[in-house]
């Protein structure tokens, strides 16, 4: 096990280098850069632009420079320095923009995560022993329709609603008065006024795609033979269904991991631009639209470690929990 | 245009009905006006004159806000008299006198988006009045040598930058000396100090100043534009010098320091954090003299802009302004939480970002959310670029040819379009000033408009193009099939696309064939900055004051406006880009730019104008671009008892958008109701 996890780790660099670069390129593959998007922004509002002034920037921000002298210079600072450049877009340095949102994010990521698992794990089971009953046609209608309605979508209904029925201040995670505020109680307790809503959101969405993989895949193993033997043997229905189909139903759950980690940082980036989530989706998602490519490259870099690591995670969850899995030799 | 202007005038009426009952209400005393130098709008003659007046324990010229007040009196503030200039800016107001407090909120991008903060509070040397004729704001006054070449301006005596310290002619001089001359900062000569030489190159201007409260600007080359420039401050002009030689590597004397904060913030050169530092927006301890100064970060959720104690204006009655305290942004990812923000009445004076394709929206929710919409001019236009200087020579003879631009035009069914995309809200007109401004030129904006189909195809007919093909449409004068693309921006599902897609069935029904194709916008500039791109849909701005920021999509310099692509590339570069075009001999782009470069030299104004016209003249003749929509409005959100600005005034970007109308002056009728 141990000689699985050092050789794993080992592929890991090799692949975070590729990745590395691979996601380098593909920032800069658009037409034009930064100051193309900074210069037509400035046209837009009315400055004349100096075409002098532009040539110093790009030299200013080494953009005349080739790809590879200019990855080189990215790479090496986030190794050697921890340096991941500047943000060209805020103009601040691109580890405390991530940092800045992270918190939040990884905070608001886990409650949908925990709440749309704490729903969807008993009602798929559920549905799965009462398969054909009428409350797993409603389940399933139900998780049908939250599967096939956009996120987004639900958002702005419920912001419409929020708002219209019921008076509420929609968008963001804070009341205006607390959102320049330092972090206290009050302002806890304000951010969890606000923060059901987008829970609530993000986690219709997965609960009910997550409700009918959990439905599946406990009704595969009800059929297994190993099922009927138990049952044979007079355990007791409830202990038999948790302990064993269920437990096998889990994997999925295990195997996503890898990208649970990711999506923790840029999940449901959609549904925070509507909501207007200070979150790291909307950043990285600017990012990439106005080629900020230290902001967006960083980004990117991120998710992919986190995706590989959260890989490498799920692997060595699945082999514990599901003794049938074998390394391989 | 009727339901504009009906609205307008119903808005008018309750506007006056209200300044009648505010006016009385107004409870701020003024003292007896100062020297009212203005020459903008008199105070309103029949105002009743106030009669309660706040006790205050010394008597001073000027009167100031309750929050400064209490300042003064606990000892932390210099008296209001102390901290204006001897003689004050006198603001002109648009409605009235008002009250001092209160807090307006409006929205904004993040960081991307300073402009909606910046052109709220920026002050620069001169700005316009409601007549848009240009008038002294920092100075106090200047005059123009006969020959345009020497710019004596007078600053305010006793002015002061925030911190309270003076605001002279040296805060002029740093900047030339420092900021402008420092090569590493300004690697090419400050745009607004430029003049160009017979080469074309970049002539930086001398800057005397004899006393504390006198520059003397002298340009080489006559600048009769270089007021225009003035309007707005972009950081330039005047520095606080004495703050920002902490962070300039000529002037500080522990360079080591420095170079220290450099690395600490993350940035590569000195230049980088001199000027990070020097952004209003994202260093609050730089002093400033904006109405307003900034109290966090822009960077933030909600970006506060508090008063400044010391800003130079007051209104006619002498008291300082501003009248807000507080000037609120709250961030916004997407449009539409900005537009619940309005229709839930969030939002209290905003035309930045509030979409017109909104208009039943914002309209039926104004009662429910407590304010009214005001409909103003914007300056934009409907256009079609045909790109004169494209690469294919035989597209190129095509769209060179007069007859086939008019023709082009005859076929455009104009009002058809405006009710099918635009509910009827804009105007057919070709791109052209608008009415409201000083150069409105009626023969230019109804010239050709008419849809004609008969005569679109005598017109095209008459350029030689009578050969068609087998499905009915016109080719090349040698037979070979002649089609293009029209680029552009509107993604489908948009008004712009169905526009355009009109456009191109117009073109079809005389027989053109020609297709729109979207880009994204980064792909679209690299087209014009290539010369790459056939014909555009886009549209056309800058028609308030068009000379203002150089007339450039007159003379077809703003290339991504591209009727004339690879000549304006090759006119902006002096020939060197290998993008650009020569025009051939005798194109009437030629004349465009001869009659400019005698605009650019005379320094008359009334004659500035006047040589104007004769570039619409050629425009009128011509039609360089095929206008098709234009003057249409503007939606400005006002909540209710928000004083101060009218409807019907330009939004445009040369005059400030919304805020063209002195934000200092803007006020609640109720403060005490938007504290927060």
């Amino acid at each position: 096990m141990i000689v699985y996890i050092i050789k794993r780790i080992g592929m890991m660099i090799p692949t975070l280098i590729i990745i590395s670069m691979v996601s380098f390129v593909i920032i800069q593959l658009p037409p034009g850069d930064y100051l193309t998007s900074y210069a037509a922004n400035l046209r837009q509002e009315g400055d004349m632009v100096d075409t002098d002034e532009l040539e110093m920037l790009a030299e200013r921000y080494g953009l005349g420079q080739p790809i590879y002298v200019q990855y080189w210079k990215w790479v090496s600072g986030i190794i050697l320095r921890g340096d991941w450049g500047q943000s060209m877009e805020w103009r601040k340095p691109v580890k405390d923009l991530i940092w800045e949102r992270m918190a939040l994010t990884v905070f608001l990521s886990l409650i949908s995560i925990l709440v749309s698992w704490f729903v969807a794990i008993p009602v798929g089971v559920f549905s799965a022993t009462h398969q054909y009953s009428m409350p797993d046609y409603l389940f399933s209608a139900l998780s049908f329709i939250g599967a096939g309605t956009p996120g987004f979508m639900i958002a702005l209904v419920i912001m419409w609603i929020a708002m219209r029925q019921f008076g509420l201040n929609v968008g963001g995670l804070f009341s205006r008065e607390y959102m320049v505020e330092p972090w206290s109680l009050a302002k806890f307790v304000d951010l969890m006024k606000h923060v059901w809503m987008p829970v609530v959101v993000i986690a219709l969405g997965s609960t009910a795609g997550s409700i009918r993989t959990t439905r599946a895949n406990v009704l595969d193993e009800l059929q297994r033979p190993y099922v009927e033997t138990a049952r044979a043997k007079g355990l007791r229905e409830r202990k038999l269904i948790w302990k064993y189909p269920v437990r096998v139903a889990m994997n999925p759950f295990f195997s996503t991991v890898g990208w649970t980690l990711a999506s923790l940082i840029s999940g449901q980036t959609l549904v925070a631009v509507v909501l207007s989530l200070q979150t790291t989706g909307p950043m990285m998602l600017r990012a990439l639209t106005s080629q900020d490519m230290y902001l967006a490259g960083s980004f990117l870099l991120l998710l992919s470690t986190l995706t590989v690591l959260g890989t490498l995670i799920s692997d060595i969850l699945l082999a514990w929990v599901d003794p049938r899995i074998r390394m391989g030799s | 245009m009727n339901r504009r202007h009906k609205l307008t005038r119903r808005q008018f009426l309750q506007i006056s009905a209200l300044a009648t009952a505010g006016a009385v209400a107004t409870a701020c005393g003024p003292k007896a006006p100062t020297e009212v130098e203005e020459p903008a709008t008199e105070p309103e003659a029949d105002k009743p004159a106030p009669t309660a007046k706040p006790e205050e324990p010394e008597a001073t010229k000027f009167n100031e806000a309750p929050m400064l007040a209490a300042l003064v009196a606990s000892g932390d503030l210099l008296s209001v008299d102390e901290r204006l200039p001897l003689n004050p800016y006198v603001c002109a107001v648009a409605e009235m006198t008002g009250n001092y407090g209160g807090t307006i909120r409006r929205g904004f991008k993040g960081v991307s988006d300073r402009w909606g903060p910046t052109k709220h509070i920026d002050r620069s040397l001169v700005w316009y009045d409601q007549d848009l004729v240009l008038q002294p704001r920092i100075l106090e006054s200047w005059e123009v040598s006969s020959d345009a070449k020497t710019y004596t301006m007078k600053l305010r005596k006793g002015m002061k930058w925030s911190d309270g310290s003076d605001f002279t002619a040296a805060n002029f001089m740093w900047f030339y000396n420092y900021h402008v001359k420092n090569e590493e900062i300004s690697p090419s000569v400050w745009g607004p100090y430029s003049t160009r030489d017979e080469e074309g190159n970049k002539v930086l201007c001398g800057l005397e100043t004899p006393d504390d409260y006198t520059v003397v600007l002298k340009f080489v080359h006559p600048n009769p534009m270089f007021m225009y420039s003035a309007t707005r401050s972009n950081n330039g002009f005047y520095s606080p010098g004495e703050f920002m030689a902490q962070y300039h590597q000529e002037l500080v004397e522990d360079k080591d320091a420095l170079q220290a904060a450099v690395d600490k913030a993350g940035f590569g050169s000195w230049t980088e954090l001199y000027g990070d530092r020097n952004w209003w927006y994202l260093d609050k301890e730089r002093p400033q003299v904006y109405p307003w100064l900034a109290k966090n970060s822009l960077a933030e959720e909600l970006f506060i802009m508090e008063r400044n104690p010391y800003y130079f204006a007051v209104d006619p009655d002498g008291n300082q302004l501003p009248y807000l305290d507080t000037v609120s942004h709250r961030l916004f990812e997407s449009p539409e939480v900005f537009n619940l923000w309005i229709v839930n009445g969030e939002v209290d004076f905003q035309n930045r970002h509030v979409a017109l394709d909104n208009f039943t929206l914002f309209k039926e929710s104004e009662e429910s959310g407590d304010y009214k919409v005001f409909v103003g001019n914007s300056a934009g236009h409907q256009a079609l670029q045909l790109n004169l200087a494209t690469k294919d020579d035989q597209l190129r003879e095509f769209f060179n040819d007069r007859n086939v631009r008019i023709g082009i035009s005859y076929a455009m069914n104009r009002s058809e379009m405006n009710e099918l995309v635009y509910n009827g809200m804009l105007t057919p007109r070709q791109y052209s000033p608008l009415e409201l401004s000083p150069n409105f030129y009626p023969k230019l904006s109804d010239a050709y408009i008419a849809y004609d189909v008969a005569k679109a195809n005598q017109h095209l007919d008459d350029a030689g193009y009578t050969e068609k093909d087998a499905e009915g449409f016109r080719t090349f004068k040698d037979g070979t099939s002649l089609s293009f693309i029209i680029e552009g921006t509107a993604e489908t599902g948009t008004a712009g696309e169905d526009a355009a897609q009109l456009v191109v069935k117009y073109l079809a029904d005389v027989g053109i064939k020609a297709t729109y194709k979207y880009f994204e916008r980064s792909l679209y500039t690299e087209h014009f900055n290539a010369n790459e791109i056939e014909g555009a849909w886009w549209g056309g701005d800058r028609t308030v004051v068009p000379l203002a920021p150089g007339a450039p999509i007159f003379r077809g310099t703003m290339v991504d406006r591209p009727w004339a692509a690879g000549y304006g590339l090759w006119f902006n570069s002096n020939g060197t880009d290998p993008n650009g075009v020569e025009p051939p001999a005798g194109h009437f782009i030629w004349d465009i730019w001869d009659i400019w470069a005698k605009i650019s030299v005379e320094p008359d104004p009334d004659k500035q104008n006047s040589l104007f016209e004769e570039i619409l003249d050629i425009w009128a003749e011509e039609i360089p671009m095929v206008g098709l929509l234009g003057a249409s409005p503007a939606l400005i959100i006002v909540k209710n008892g928000f004083r101060n600005y009218l409807p019907g005034m330009p939004i445009d970007d040369t005059t400030g958008d919304e805020h063209l109308l002195q934000t200092e002056s803007y006020f609640w009728e109720n403060p005490e109701e938007h504290m927060g």
